[in-house]
């Protein structure tokens, strides 16, 4: 070898090594940012709450304001508080997950009287008890200042817009409150998490079946003729299908199906429907390989016991096959979380609270979407649904992996332990 | 008990076991014909796809349509305007097909070296590093993906126009959606890849080794020669999912009005950006026209498979 030749294949096998770096940095890349990103917003109340907040609006008419005396501040608020000494309150400064900022109610003396507040508008509700409570996030608050007359602080009114303003407002200048509107906390994920698992059942329920037993049909029933390889192709063709087409599929033709159970519109069922069709050809590959890891001895030695090929199946073929599924199906659980294109078009981008499975509603992924896709980008938000999702997805790609693992190890050592027994025969022979 | 009992029982037990027989005969068929069902509906599917899409598509063309849309000018329009009813979808085609050709073209050398990097160079604790990175990059979902490109490629982007004196739109442009479909194609490529270099025999590269050509020598000319037929499969699998990749490309492509875009720092607009911009109704012309976009796209993925496999054969008779 000449020294020109070692100088190419350094350079040659350098490139191999830098185009590996290149996709390890890709991925650290990827896992830092979203993470550093959304790993502040990520806590339990975003994915316990709402994403609708909630409006809520009361009056005081009906309270004597001259028998409350001052109050005191408790030690334990925080230092970032300010604490009204007429009512008994304390808000905090925050900004919402939409950037938005807000006034945070922290403290409530049980003894205030803003507790006793009571719905005045019209309404079926009207006359009900409805009080400020911690952890709502005032707007706007309307007092009756020392001249008499009606006047309003808060957020959306011209003074008290923080919370500093809004506490010496209310000391020094109100003699009673009238009445507040504020709201529950939103921008939560509880809705899309509901719908998410949602999806994950109804589609599971639906792909399952008909992927399992179409791979039972290729790999047990099918003869080997040009029919089963023109099937065999066209599943293999299916799987190169672009999601966005899956999704114009599900609002042509899937519609007609979900129309039958009474529904006139995108629903959870719709998008249903269209992940079990995109899932199909990863379940039958995958259940088809199970089946192929069970051995034939096992089938010859049920069906000449007598056995039907319907017992051999259900009885002998399915429970060895059974890792397989499993593993089918966690894959299957992994692309259900990740779609998004399909379902932006078979359930829509309007994110519900109560999802069912006859309505709207958008799953994680979607949710990202509707976030990412507003006049303003929410990043943080969005980053911290990702981090949810690449969690998520990351334990089931591991486990399908030890699936595997644990598949092919069981395999080898069958095949050693029948190597030394056929050894062990012809010795003792 | 008599030998008349004896007989008796004798034929009720024939009978009875005559019948669960006949039971299990049943259930056997139904089951097969349930496996034989589903097997079916597994494949009609696709037939089912593209017929009812094309049939959506093609209403709007057609004269009974309520405000029909000219096929020609859509086809060979240059200009998407939805609030005016223009619709031409050329344009939109050739950033379709500039998008995806750059995006392989940056990501095809680097997944078939990763490939060779995985099964022959590697030490094998490394070589499984590198497949669960490559696992795990096709694992993420393109959301995902685009909130990624949305947050850092365009930064990136917009730094690189700024040393061309250039500004783009807030980093939204061809080069971001080339670089983003770069990452998302790579695993595929490459696991494809890995596949057909796994597949080829051990004896090609022992007598290259024998006739005295160094290991590397061996790797890149005799290896990726004989694992030509499967690198190109998974080259076909990566521009496939270029052209198809939804929601990641419409987060930095930015839905250009008008084209075909040449500059890279410019606004694009692609196929499935343009299914997936202002889709707020489900009726209309606005949405029907989405469908026919469908059938575009549908074509240009199968005139891409065919032309490859095309070159593929065309390499192989010219060995």
């Amino acid at each position: 070898m000449n020294r020109i030749r070692i100088i190419k294949d350094r350079i040659a096998e350098g490139l191999t090594w830098l185009s590996s770096g290149i996709s390890a940095l890709m991925l650290i890349a990827i896992f830092v940012f979203i993470f550093k990103r959304g790993w502040s917003t990520l806590n339990w109340d975003l994915l316990k709450n709402n994403y609708n907040s909630e409006n809520l609006m009361a009056g005081y008419d009906h309270i004597d304001w001259d028998e409350h005396g001052a109050f005191t501040a408790p030690g334990s608020l925080p230092d970032d508080a300010f604490f009204s000494e007429k009512y008994g309150v304390a808000f905090v400064d925050s900004v919402s997950a939409a950037k938005a900022p807000q006034m945070e109610v922290v403290f409530l003396d049980p003894e205030s009287p803003l507790q006793d507040g009571k719905i005045t508008t019209a309404g079926p509700r009207q006359g009900e008890k409805l009080g400020l409570e911690e952890g709502l996030y005032l707007k706007k608050i309307s007092y009756v200042n020392l001249e008499g007359d009606k006047k309003s602080a808060g957020l959306t009114a011209t003074q008290g817009k923080t919370s500093e303003e809004l506490v010496s407002v209310l000391d020094n200048d109100s003699t009673e409150i009238v009445d507040f509107y504020a709201q529950t906390e939103g921008g939560g994920l509880k809705g899309s998490i509901i719908t998410t698992l949602l999806l994950i059942g109804l589609t599971l329920l639906i792909a399952l079946p008909i992927g399992v037993f179409a791979a039972i049909y290729l790999h047990e029933l099918a003869p080997k003729n040009k029919v089963t390889a023109w099937i065999r192709s066209s599943i293999e063709l299916l799987s190169g299908v672009p999601s966005v087409i899956f999704g114009l599929m599900g609002m042509t033709m899937l519609f007609q199906v979900t129309r039958l159970f009474g529904i006139t519109g995108q629903s959870t069922m719709l998008g249903a429907l269209t992940l079990a069709v995109i899932l199909l050809p990863v379940i039958i590959r995958q259940t088809e390989e199970a089946l192929i890891n069970v051995p034939d001895g096992y089938r010859m030695a049920s069906l000449s016991m007598g056995a039907t090929q319907f017992q051999t199946i259900y009885k002998i073929i399915l429970p060895n096959a059974l890792p397989g599924i499993l593993s089918a199906t966690l894959l299957s659980i992994s692309r259900i979380i990740g779609e998004s294109a399909a379902l932006i078009f078979t359930m829509g981008t309007a994110i519900m609270d109560n999802p069912a499975w006859n309505t709207r509603g958008t799953s994680l992924a979607v949710h990202i979407w509707t976030v990412m896709s507003g006049e303003q980008p929410n990043f943080e938000l969005a980053s911290a649904i990702s981090i949810v999702i690449l969690i998520i997805v990351l334990i089931l790609n591991v486990s399908v992996k030890y699936i595997t693992y644990r598949m092919t190890r069981d395999k080898d050592e069958q095949k050693k332990n029948n190597k030394k027994e056929k050894v062990k025969a012809t010795t003792e022979t | 008990m008599t030998t008349e009992q004896q007989n008796k029982s004798k034929t009720l037990i024939r009978e009875r076991s005559a019948k669960r027989r006949s039971l299990y005969k049943s259930v056997d068929r139904t089951m097969q014909f349930i496996f034989r069902l589903c097997g079916l509906i597994a494949a009609l599917m696709i037939i089912l796809i593209v017929f009812f899409v094309a049939a959506r598509g093609v209403q709007v063309f057609l004269p009974g349509y309520e405000n029909p849309v000219s096929l020609g000018e859509f086809l060979t329009g240059m200009r998407w305007r939805s609030d005016q009813g223009v619709y031409g979808v050329f344009f939109i085609v050739i950033n379709t097909i500039i998008t995806a050709f750059f995006a392989g073209l940056i990501a095809f050398p680097l997944s078939v070296l990763s490939a060779l990097m995985i099964v022959k160079i590697a030490p094998k604790r490394l070589s499984n590093v590198l497949t669960t990175v490559v696992e795990l990059l096709a694992a993420i979902p393109s959301v995902v993906y685009g909130v990624f490109a949305s947050g850092a490629i365009t930064d990136i982007v917009e730094k690189m126009a700024g040393w061309f004196n250039y500004t783009t739109y807030g980093g939204n442009s061809m080069l971001a959606v080339i670089l983003l479909l770069a990452i998302m194609i790579y695993p595929t490529i490459t696991s494809m890849a890995v596949v057909a270099i796994r597949a080829v025999p051990e004896s090609h590269e022992l007598g290259s080794l024998a006739l005295g050509a160094s290991r590397t020598q061996t790797n890149f000319k005799v290896v990726l020669a004989s694992a030509k037929s499967g690198i190109f499969a998974g080259l076909i699998l990566g521009l496939g999912r270029a052209f198809g990749e939804a929601t990641a490309v419409s987060m930095v492509a930015g839905n250009a009005m008008k084209g075909p875009t040449w500059n890279p720092f410019d606004l694009t607009r692609t196929l499935t950006t343009t299914m997936l911009s202002g889709l707020h109704e489900t009726v209309g012309v606005d949405y029907d026209v989405r469908f026919s976009v469908g059938i575009v796209l549908m074509i240009i993925i199968l005139i891409t498979n065919l032309t490859i496999n095309a070159l593929r054969k065309k390499m192989e008779s010219g060995d």
